[in-house]
């Protein structure tokens, strides 16, 4: 729409005022990441840069500093509940390697489900394709008892491959559903061509189509990647002693006061890598939300 | 097909039975219907297995008694109650992130410069972790301490005595912007991909015909749109109805059971009054609901996948 | 090991003089003072100055803690026969169980026994102890209970005294059962007459004052519920303009916290949860004027309290919100941490007297204990279902010895579970305003041993005191439901929890 310098430049102040005010929050979470508790819990004022910023929570959470050395430091042997707990590498990196892991499988089973739902007309295909859809509905508490029994039996309590598998069955409709609709794109006149040269199925998949869809899995895999990220109620009730990132930060929470400052700065930081990701695959990132309906 | 299969007879004479070859479904489809099966379908069913059962807490026994826990939810109050919060939060998260996305993606929607910044920012509240985003939601509207809250004492809409989210009145809307908060930017993104799929001739034409762009909205924009906006909304509702983090971490279906949702009451049964029979129940019920309800969304509005 | 007084000098006299001309390390020092008894803060430790720049793991106190020397041979005999299982913890983030988790180390140097310690916010405490026993899947071998589950949990635990006889050949030497102070074991441990674990930690009501505003205003330090209530509204009047209150309160919705407030105010008011034919009495006379007095508190309370629970309640205290405080003696060593703003501000005083008197616990039900302070102690249980059953004992009686146990009242001021380390010297020299102050404990000790309040013991309890209870209470204080009316939502309870009760044959 055209419009007059007066419109374009309302515009464009509308816009920057309202992606500053969805920024809001996530500046803050930074902002109190570097503050001292003092001034987080300030009674009398809000604090917005009227502090010294402090980097001893990025400190404790990323660097693996203990509480019980902040203690000495400040001179404060513990008031409050604290300790090597607060150290959140082998956090990050466990989370990382349940991500990338159940991504992985994710990709794997769907793309090659997703290619047969595609080229393959066979009946049932849209009852199968419904059931696959209904897996997205189900709400995971229904299933968290079950599955810790299961796990518990199977010896997949606690281990990385036990939550790469629950991921797993979670980002499978979406990566299913997704994919079919990104090799639907690719003409069917493709895979007749290449058949009348007397090839497989299975080799026209992995040579001529696969090939042309990258794009299409690398949005699948962003996607997968998230959900695995931030997922929170299987992973709490499948590990002891791995923690996933969302987990982990819900145990700040001690009986005698939450940890805000290291809540904030470990929340800051899990945002990073998915936010990254993002940028990446910007363009088929629709597609993926909308389960393959929609393309961008 | 049947020629391909021919032609790659192999030469030393073992061949695959047809349910075996890659012309067939099977062995594309196997791996993933197991992997559904073991872990999406058979915990569903054991899950039913013991919503069948009646658990006596101090015993610990559960007996077979399968009409005890179905009949048992219509009867409880704080069950409906539960419906009740979760289908307003629905609807209305729905409706406000439907809008505001729609607003905002033609906004945003152009090529000028520095947009696409804007653009790519939109995204970030999209990857933040539910859990996490609870929590610094919960510190923001601290009654005595939160910024959220010391704005809204400083004008007026709230007084101090009412942190917004220790009222009954006013939780819910507490959790509702945290949910608009974080997931407004995915309507967003859909209603931009969508505008960007619009031709431009029926626009041009009407242009012609001398129509406001308000008229052009209304008449061309939406109609078009309405496909896209069935897919987000069933979507994005079929989420809002399983919502679980915010509450669990905000408010713990409090203050009262003012927020509790359907999940978040699951959850309390379960792990506070160890009745996993009820609470089995509970969730099997939400299951029953959500497929319910957007089976009905799917036909009424003619979605495809 | 002790010292006769004047060996006890001149044994601190030389090695201080060997610190001094460097023919001992520091670490030597340390421990040498160790067993002469003296503690060192960390600030002080730290002025010794730290040759170990890179390594600043372990904390001072934690540097050597020695254990008498046939402990340390028993764990090296016996301990070390399980040399390689692991022993799996869960508890809550009480200071205890994290000072334990930053020195099993040692524990571990000495049996080659690992360690697991996992700690989550008390809820799922409980969420995870709950599909445990359920499954009886034994991913746990010790349990942190807290004193409202014992009930709930007694069958999954085995009794520690009678594993004690049982296995006398896997029984610490040194241990003293006797030494464990009587009203705990008998308040938190006992259930039908099993003890269900050692008692690991032991939160108590105790009353706590801004000395600075009370002087400020005139006010005597209240003593009893009237005189209390009465010194509230005054500061709440004279204040509130500071955006500071009378009394802060952990009221927060379908919390455990907010039941805690709730027993406490019944208890202080003649009343109790359930009487002796099995019914629940929230909503008799007594409770309800407990109720009530509650409700008006809330009024002169910041309005935070209605979603805070013990967490929110310390921010109060610490950012200065309040002036009175009926509760966790485990707050009072954070507030006089270094960079707290009421560093030194704040004292401990004896819970509130009842003017309405109390109930006998006779007229109770379900071995309840009416009583003044209310006490959220918790023990350390030992699973059925273990794997590494006799490991975890191991690991079970060092964490609960005497000296690893006093060791952790020292590391953060909170009170101790033996009367041992009530005693202790290092203990006392800690009685000043400092961060991790034990200057409380004696207040706290005659808490415990003369108005120790109970809740009720049975199976119900665990689901009832984290659900119904302040949910439904939620639902009055918050205003969503009952219209303010305090009987009227008692009686809703009433009839939750005894229809419960009946279903499950307790009634």
């Amino acid at each position: 729409m055209q419009g007059s310098r007066f419109t374009r430049t309302l515009r464009d102040v509308m816009a920057v005022l309202v992606v500053a005010i969805f920024m809001f929050p996530i500046f803050w979470w930074g902002l109190t990441s570097f503050k001292p508790t003092s001034a987080i819990f300030n009674k009398d004022k809000v604090v917005f840069f009227d502090f010294e910023p402090t980097l001893v929570n990025y400190q404790v959470v990323l660097l693996g500093k203990s509480r019980a050395e902040l203690a000495i430091e400040s001179g404060n042997t513990f008031g409050v509940g604290g300790g090597s707990t607060y150290d959140s590498r082998k956090t990050i990196l466990d989370s990382l390697l349940i991500a990338v892991g159940s991504t992985a499988l994710t990709i794997f089973l769907g793309v090659i489900a997703a290619y047969a739902l595609s080229r393959i007309n066979f009946r049932g295909r849209q009852a199968y394709l419904n059931w696959i859809l209904s897996q997205r509905f189900m709400p995971p508490i229904a299933i968290v008892v079950p599955i810790v029994f299961m796990f518990h039996y199977a010896g997949l309590r606690d281990t990385i491959m036990g939550l790469v598998f629950i991921h797993t069955l979670m980002n499978l409709p979406v990566a299913v559903l997704l994919m079919k609709s990104f090799f639907d794109d690719v003409p069917v006149d493709v895979d007749e061509a290449a058949m009348l040269d007397g090839a497989t199925r299975f080799q026209i998949f992995r040579k001529v189509i696969l090939p042309l869809v990258t794009g299409g899995v690398a949005a699948t895999a962003v996607l997968c990647f998230i959900f695995s990220w931030t997922e929170f109620l299987l992973s709490l009730f499948l590990t002891n002693q791995i923690r996933t990132l969302p987990v982990k930060i819900s145990t700040f929470v001690t009986s005698t006061g939450s940890e805000w400052g290291f809540i904030s700065a470990l929340g800051t930081s899990a945002i990073v890598p998915s936010f990254i990701f993002i940028l990446l695959v910007q363009k088929q990132l629709v597609r993926g939300l909308t389960l393959g309906s929609l393309k961008d | 097909m049947s020629q391909a299969a021919v032609a790659i007879r192999p030469a030393r004479g073992f061949v695959l039975p047809r349910f075996l070859r890659s012309e067939h479904p099977f062995p594309w489809l196997a791996p993933i219907t197991a992997m559904l099966l073991v872990f999406g379908v058979y915990p569903l069913l054991y899950a039913l297995w013991l919503s069948l059962h009646k658990r006596n807490p101090a015993t610990r026994i559960s007996l077979f008694d399968p009409a005890y826990n179905w009949l048992k939810i219509f009867t409880d109050d704080r069950m409906w109650g539960a419906i009740g919060h979760t289908y307003i939060y629905t609807i209305v998260a729905i409706v406000i992130e439907l809008l505001l996305g729609l607003l905002i993606a033609l906004l945003l929607d152009t090529d000028r410069k520095g947009y696409g910044v804007l653009r790519a920012l939109m995204t970030l509240p999209l990857v933040v972790p539910p859990a996490v985003t609870g929590m610094m939601f919960l510190l923001m509207m601290d009654g005595s301490f939160g910024v959220l809250s010391r704005g809204l004492y400083a004008t007026g809409i709230l007084s101090p005595s009412q942190p917004i989210l220790a009222n009954s009145g006013t939780a819910l809307a507490g959790i509702l912007i945290t949910d608009i908060w974080q997931w407004t930017p995915f309507m967003v993104l859909i209603m931009m991909a969508g505008l960007r799929a619009l031709p431009k001739d029926p626009y041009e034409a009407a242009a012609i015909d001398g129509a406001t762009p308000v008229q052009a909205f209304f008449r061309l924009t939406l109609p078009m749109l309405s496909k896209i906006i069935a897919i987000a909304v069933l979507i994005r509702g079929v989420d809002l109805f399983r919502i679980y983090d915010y509450v669990k971490v905000m408010t713990e279906g409090g203050p009262g059971t003012a927020t509790e949702t359907l999940t978040a009451y699951a959850g309390t049964i379960y792990f506070k009054n160890a009745d996993f029979p009820y609470a089995s129940t509970i969730a099997l019920f939400t299951l029953i609901l959500v497929v319910v309800t957007s089976s009905v969304f799917i036909k009424l509005f003619k979605v495809k996948f | 090991m002790s010292f006769k007084g004047f060996d006890r000098q001149s044994f601190i006299v030389d090695s201080a003089k060997a610190f001094g001309s460097r023919k001992i390390s520091k670490r030597e020092f340390m421990r040498r003072m160790g067993i002469a008894g003296i503690g060192f803060s960390g600030f002080a430790a730290g002025l010794l100055g730290n040759p170990y720049r890179r390594s600043l793991g372990k904390p001072a106190f934690a540097a050597d803690i020695t254990l008498p020397e046939d402990q340390t041979k028993f764990l090296k005999e016996v301990g070390g026969k399980f040399k390689g299982a692991t022993v799996r913890y869960t508890s809550e983030a009480t200071p205890p169980t994290v000072v334990l988790n930053q020195i099993k180390d040692q524990f571990t140097n000495l049996t080659g026994i690992n360690v697991e310690v996992e700690i989550v916010p008390l809820e799922q405490v409980l969420a995870k102890a709950t599909q445990d026993v359920q499954g009886q899947l034994g991913s746990y071998d010790l349990y942190y209970l807290d004193q409202s589950w014992v009930a709930t949990f007694a069958q999954d635990c085995i009794d520690p005294v009678q594993y004690t006889k049982d296995k006398p050949d896997l029984a610490m030497p040194g241990f003293d059962w006797d030494d464990f102070s009587k009203p705990l074991v008998s308040g938190l441990a006992m259930y039908e007459g099993k003890m269900v674990g050692i008692p690991f930690d032991i939160p108590i009501f105790i009353l706590m004052y801004r000395q600075d505003i009370l002087e400020k205003h005139g006010i005597k330090v209240p003593t009893n519920y009237g005189e209390f209530t009465a010194a509230v509204h005054a500061i709440t009047e004279a204040e509130k303009a500071n955006n500071v209150f009378g009394t802060g309160l952990q009221a927060k919705s379908g919390h455990y916290s907010l039941e805690c407030d709730w027993s406490q105010a019944v208890w202080g008011h003649g009343g109790s949860i359930f009487g002796k034919d099995k019914h629940f009495t929230g909503n008799d006379e007594a409770a309800i004027k407990g109720l009530q007095w509650y409700q008006d508190l809330l009024k002169n309370a910041p309005p935070a309290s209605t979603t805070s629970n013990w967490d929110g309640q310390f921010q109060m205290m610490a950012a200065g919100q309040c002036a009175l405080v009926q509760s966790w003696d485990e707050f009072f060593p954070g507030l006089d941490a270094d960079d707290s703003k009421v560093k030194g501000l704040w004292q401990p005083a004896k819970p509130l007297q009842s003017e309405a008197g109390l109930r006998p616990a006779s007229e109770a039900g379900f071995g309840e204990l009416p009583n003044l302070g209310h006490q959220g102690g918790s023990v350390m249980g030992l699973s059925q279902y273990s794997k590494n059953q006799e490991a975890a004992w191991i690991f079970m009686q060092w964490a609960c010895s005497k000296e690893i146990m006093t060791q952790c009242t020292l590391a953060g001021g909170f009170a101790p579970m033996r009367l041992s380390s009530f005693a202790d010297e290092r203990v006392k020299a800690k009685a000043k305003v400092m961060p991790g102050t034990t200057r409380h404990l004696e207040t706290v000790k005659w808490t415990i041993d003369n108005v120790m309040a109970s809740e009720p013991d049975m199976p119900l309890w665990a689901g009832y005191s984290t659900n119904e209870l302040p949910t439904e209470l939620g639902k009055l204080v918050t205003g969503q439901d009952y219209g303010g009316d305090a009987k009227k939502c008692m009686d809703a309870v009433a009839a939750m929890i005894d229809a419960k009760t009946k279903d499950a044959g307790l009634l």
